[in-house]
């Protein structure tokens, strides 16, 4: 197929292939990057918080009425009812948890004091049946002794002598070292790294944490506050059941309490939901947005080569009665859409990259890959064949018979 | 003379129902995204406190410097006890306040009824007034309270209804956490969004409304932890003592100035206050004060969600897409009638006649767009609820201003994007008819 | 009534200038049926669109019932097209989304003139035409012939002080284009003033006075083709 003539075809009608072109380019422009934040938001949705969710329930607890140095034994008791519990694999006290979006943080140090670099790090109250009742993997070192457990007020300062890290953090502080048995500091004690974990996630999902959303450390400490998270492990099955009867057990032993109705006891699988909202949220919206637009531009171009067909039966018949074959119309038709697409994704990738440089400012994310926008490219330009295909079979089926006619 | 381009308008655009039927849908679906978003945005980006947020302020003053290696230059969003205390006893504005969040369990009368728990502030009776909280019953304390460290508490219509059936329960008492408190006011249901008063615990959105007030003193004398965020920089001494006088932030101070004259005068005051602590060598950095206003302190912490405005721009290119889109069918639609529009011409039409028939046809495209957007618009902003958190989606709603912005910008885009097409049209030459023989 | 002195017209394209018009005169009186007839290319068609101001033109004087139209600006040419002048195409020319009595009121619709003024007007140019029966059909159900007598019911709905026909039986066979033809004389009979672009000498022959153009130029061969021509029209009828 010839394409200077096709060039020239199209200098007649300048304003639509323009139009063609730029309704290209801003689509090529705003799918690539609305893609863009659908693969960043599933990747965050799909990372792991190292926990065993299916199997997890947390309950938050506020003892009414009571001193927070008064709290020990009723957590004790507690405890003891839920692990008691017909189903329950086990269960323990905390202030926080993974997939929560709320919690502790401190810089972590090899130095003490306020002296050295401090690497970030999330901090989760824990004893010596956290790393079983989360389903943690130890990969180093050992967990906690029954005995290292012991209460934490809360206005104490945090220094306890044993601390289980992830393998992130563990990697950043001790870079290719053994981390087992080396000294950090939360303060200015000294806390020995008696074990390490394959994966623990920080509380928060996205933003400010998201530079180091592995690094977690388990302090053998038990929060005597007001309110504190119970989390339990469940055998197979039975989440359902002791969803309902661990807060249950709970009021019948002791009905000074408050559990919400609302949120007070939760799946971790509603928990990852609720965190992640958001982000799946924003990702249906651009993918819907991504196919509306495609589809308009899709109609739009079957409109205006519509369009163009019609007005050039005569000319299409003239072709015929000089011997063009079916097949050439149907190739001029899609080798013109061709060129009008190859110029509005030209024009498209650099609207894109503007757009992604644009974003990157004003809203702090990545640098778009080239693949995004190859796909885009390859999308659009199959997309503009398709279109294009109804109006040039049409235009293909214009009888020879037409040239002889004044229309 | 309308009446008649409308007609011919209809005719025409019932001549080719697949092309019409596309800029109709390009035009709905394009003004529904800008539409839906934007209800989001107006939700979120709203004055919570129209009329005052030119003289309500939110002193910042730095009490961590570049310590520890911190490297940010703004103080922090919080203030910590000792200069609250400070800023607090001299009361050198109109009014003034310091608050923080706190979570308490309200134990009924009733041995039968459960605890439960109910969050609110504690803060200062200069609160109420300063964010005019509007009462059902009583008031607010009276400033005597906070001196005294009284145990006074204002709550919701809702928890009133809860604990009283919703009577006036002034002057009776309830039992917080094993405390008794006499009832000062009952507030109507009060849940300004954003939450500019406490921006630094809730982000700016909070789905359910304070339930709670009682006298900061008096919290700070039960050491009731505050349920909102609490950020150290530097080592905290053991016990609660430590960790008041500590440079922990963990409280909002707010006050009330009359006018820019008063806020240039109190911004000096933070600035000696600060230097002062240099002096004293609390501070090892020159005063770094601020002194933002409402709106200033709203877009100073980008409360307005990060998702929020994304799709605003996405939507707004996504309309221009469909605009761009819908210029090349009025284009094709318009110069297919060139035959047409050479014999009107010839017939006496002026280019004004010609501008005014084609114009007059894009308008129904875009009132038929806009009606179709409005729909879309309205489903729209009932799943808004998957993209956003519920507490953000419940603020969007569709009300007759959204509605006749939603028409408005179909039938204006529609227009706008017809004007080409029609100046293209009115350009036909009329002796085209008969050259074309 | 319309009168034309050393009047041209050129085409300039990036190459070539093209003179369509050079020093023409025309003078058609009041009441007058003038043919303007000339070879394919010679300017006819050109002449038209000037006299019917669809077109400006580049140099001399064009006098429109004592108006010096040259120095109008478009909104006052088109409102004399609307009031004064009656087009006649050749390809009828009518609007295929209206129907019949919808195309005969586009020009008064320009005119802003009352609804019963419109319908009675409209009526009477169907009535004179012989298509008051048609009111409702569209321009696709009608034979030719019926198609240029609603085209020229449009051009007389607005009582026009002069009537334009372009080979206005050009696309018409024999028999529909004597009827046309029977009902431009009527036309004329009753005082109207008719030009009409011609290349066909049995055609123009009908007319009171002939006007020949060669290459843009009008050749006064006046006496001749009117001989011709009342030979022709004898033979015929």
């Amino acid at each position: 197929m010839q394409i200077k003539p096709i060039l020239s075809a199209l200098r007649h009608h300048k304003a639509g292939t323009i139009l063609i072109a730029v309704q290209i380019a801003l689509t090529l422009a705003i799918v690539c990057n609305a893609l863009f934040i659908i693969q960043q938001r599933v990747t965050q949705l799909s990372r792991s918080s190292g926990v065993d969710e299916a199997h997890l329930i947390r309950i938050q607890n506020q003892w009414v009425g009571t001193d927070d140095k008064d709290i020990g034994p009723l957590m004790k008791a507690d405890l003891d009812t839920l692990r008691r519990l017909p189903g329950v694999v086990d269960a323990y006290a905390t202030n926080t948890t993974p997939l929560s979006n709320g919690g502790w943080s401190t810089g972590m140090s090899l130095k003490p004091g306020s002296k050295g670099e401090r690497t970030m790090t999330a901090i989760y109250f824990a004893d010596n049946h956290t790393l079983n009742t989360l389903g943690l993997k130890l990969v180093a070192g050992r967990n906690f002794h029954a005995s290292e457990v012991a209460p934490h007020m809360p206005h104490d300062t945090l220094q306890p002598p044993q601390v289980i890290v992830t393998k992130a953090l563990a990697d950043k502080l001790f870079p290719g070292g053994q981390a087992v048995g080396k000294s950090v500091y939360l303060g200015d004690k000294p806390s020995i790294i008696v074990g390490v974990v394959a994966r623990l996630q920080v509380p928060w999902v996205g933003g400010w944490a998201s530079n180091w959303e592995g690094q977690s450390t388990l302090v053998p400490r038990q929060l005597m506050m007001g309110g504190a998270n119970f989390v339990v492990r469940v055998k197979d099955g039975q989440l359902g059941k002791i969803e309902r009867a661990a807060p249950a057990a709970l009021l019948a032993s002791d009905r000074m309490r408050v559990i919400a109705d609302d949120h007070g006891v939760m799946t971790f699988t509603q928990m990852r939901q609720d965190v992640y909202k958001r982000d799946r949220g924003m990702a249906i919206l651009m993918g819907v947005i991504c196919l509306v637009l495609l589809g308009i531009t899709a109609a739009g171009i079957v409109g205006l080569t519509s369009f163009w067909v019609g007005q050039r039966r005569k000319q299409i018949g003239v072709r015929r009665a000089l011997g063009a074959t079916r097949h050439d119309i149907l190739s001029y038709f899609l080798t013109e859409n061709l060129l009008i697409g190859v110029t509005g994704v030209v024009m498209g990738v650099l609207l894109a990259m503007g757009m992604n440089q644009w974003l990157m400012q004003a809203f702090e994310m990545q640098r778009i890959s080239w693949l995004w926008v190859a796909g885009g490219v390859i999308v659009l330009l199959l997309l503009g064949q398709a279109a294009v295909l109804a109006p040039a079979m049409r235009a293909s089926r214009v009888p020879p018979v037409v040239a002889t006619r004044t229309v | 003379m309308l009446a008649y381009y409308l007609r011919l308008g209809v005719r025409s655009l019932r001549r080719n129902p697949m092309l019409t039927l596309l800029m109709v849908l390009a035009i709905g679906f394009g003004v529904a995204a800008s539409m839906t978003t934007y209800a989001v945005f107006r939700a979120v980006s709203g004055n919570p406190i129209p009329d005052k947020s030119a003289k309500l302020f939110k002193p910042q003053i730095d009490n961590w410097g570049h310590a520890n290696g911190r490297t940010s230059d703004d103080p922090p969003d919080a203030m910590d006890y000792t200069d609250a205390m400070a800023l607090m006893k001299t009361g050198k504005a109109t009014r003034q306040t310091v608050s923080y969040p706190v979570g308490l369990s309200v134990i009924p009368a009733n041995p039968k009824a459960k605890p439960f728990n109910v969050t609110g502030y504690a803060t200062y009776a200069d609160f109420f007034p300063m964010f005019e909280v509007p009462f059902q019953y009583g008031g607010a304390w009276p400033a005597s309270d906070d001196t005294q460290h009284a145990p006074v508490a204002v709550i919701s219509e809702k928890v009133n209804q809860r604990l009283f059936g919703g009577g006036n329960s002034v002057g009776r008492s309830i039992d917080i956490e094993g405390h008794r408190y006499r009832i000062a006011g009952v507030t109507r249901t009060w849940n300004p969004q954003p939450r500019f008063f406490d921006v630094n615990n809730t982000g700016g959105f909070a789905p359910d409304p304070p339930e709670i007030w009682i006298p900061f003193t008096r919290a700070v004398d039960l050491q009731i932890p505050t349920w909102g965020n609490n950020n150290c920089n530097g080592n905290v001494s053991p016990g609660w003592k430590g960790w008041l006088y500590s440079e922990c932030v963990w409280l909002s101070y707010w006050v009330e100035l009359p006018d820019a004259a008063a806020a240039a005068r109190y911004k000096n005051y933070l600035h000696a206050y600060a230097a002062q602590q240099q002096q004293a060598g609390r501070f090892d950095w020159p005063p770094n004060v601020r002194l933002h206003n409402v709106t200033e302190w709203l877009a100073d912490q980008h409360v307005v969600p990060q998702e929020s405005q994304v799709s605003l721009f996405v939507a707004l290119g996504f309309l221009v897409v469909c605009l761009v889109n819908t210029i090349g069918l009025l284009l094709a639609k318009f110069m297919r009638r060139a035959p047409e529009i050479g014999v009107r011409r010839a017939l006496g039409a002026s280019r004004g006649e010609v501008y005014r028939q084609f114009l007059a046809e894009a308008a129904m495209v875009g009132v038929a767009g806009g009606v179709l957007g409005l729909l879309l618009t309205a489903g729209g902003v009932l799943g808004i609820g998957m993209v956003f958190d519920p507490d953000i989606a419940r603020l969007a709603r569709v009300d007759v201003t959204l509605v006749a912005l939603t028409l408005l910008v179909a039938v204006f885009a529609t227009v706008i994007a017809a004007f080409y097409p029609t100046w293209r049209a009115a350009r036909v030459q009329p002796a085209w008819q008969l050259k074309s023989n | 009534m319309l009168k034309m002195t050393h009047l041209s017209k050129v085409y300039r394209t990036e190459v070539v200038e093209t003179y369509a018009l050079r020093d023409f005169n025309i003078d058609v009186k009041e009441g007058e049926f003038v043919a303007v007839t000339g070879p394919s290319g010679s300017g006819k068609t050109t002449f038209l669109t000037i006299a019917g101001l669809l077109e400006t033109f580049t140099g001399g004087e064009y006098m429109l019932d004592g108006v010096d139209v040259s120095g109008l600006n478009d909104n006052a040419r088109s409102k004399i097209r609307n009031e004064k002048i009656g087009f006649i195409f050749q390809a009828f020319n009518l609007i295929p989304d209206l129907n019949v009595f919808d195309n005969v009121e586009v020009p008064l619709r320009y005119r802003g003139m009352k609804a019963a003024e419109r319908k009675q007007r409209i009526m009477d140019a169907l009535e004179r035409v012989g298509l008051a029966s048609r009111l409702k059909h569209y321009p696709a159900e009608l034979s030719g012939g019926q198609q240029q007598r609603v085209a020229i019911a449009r051009a007389l709905a607005g009582s026009p002080r002069l009537l334009l026909a372009d080979e206005p039986t050009g696309n018409l066979d024999t028999q529909m284009a004597r009827g046309v033809m029977e009902l431009l004389e009527d036309i004329h009979r009753e005082g109207a003033t008719i030009v009409m672009v011609t290349h066909d000498p049995e055609l123009a022959a009908r007319a009171q006075r002939n006007v020949h153009i060669i290459d843009g130029q009008e050749v006064d061969i006046a006496e001749e083709p009117r001989f011709q021509a009342e030979q022709a029209a004898s033979s015929h009828g």
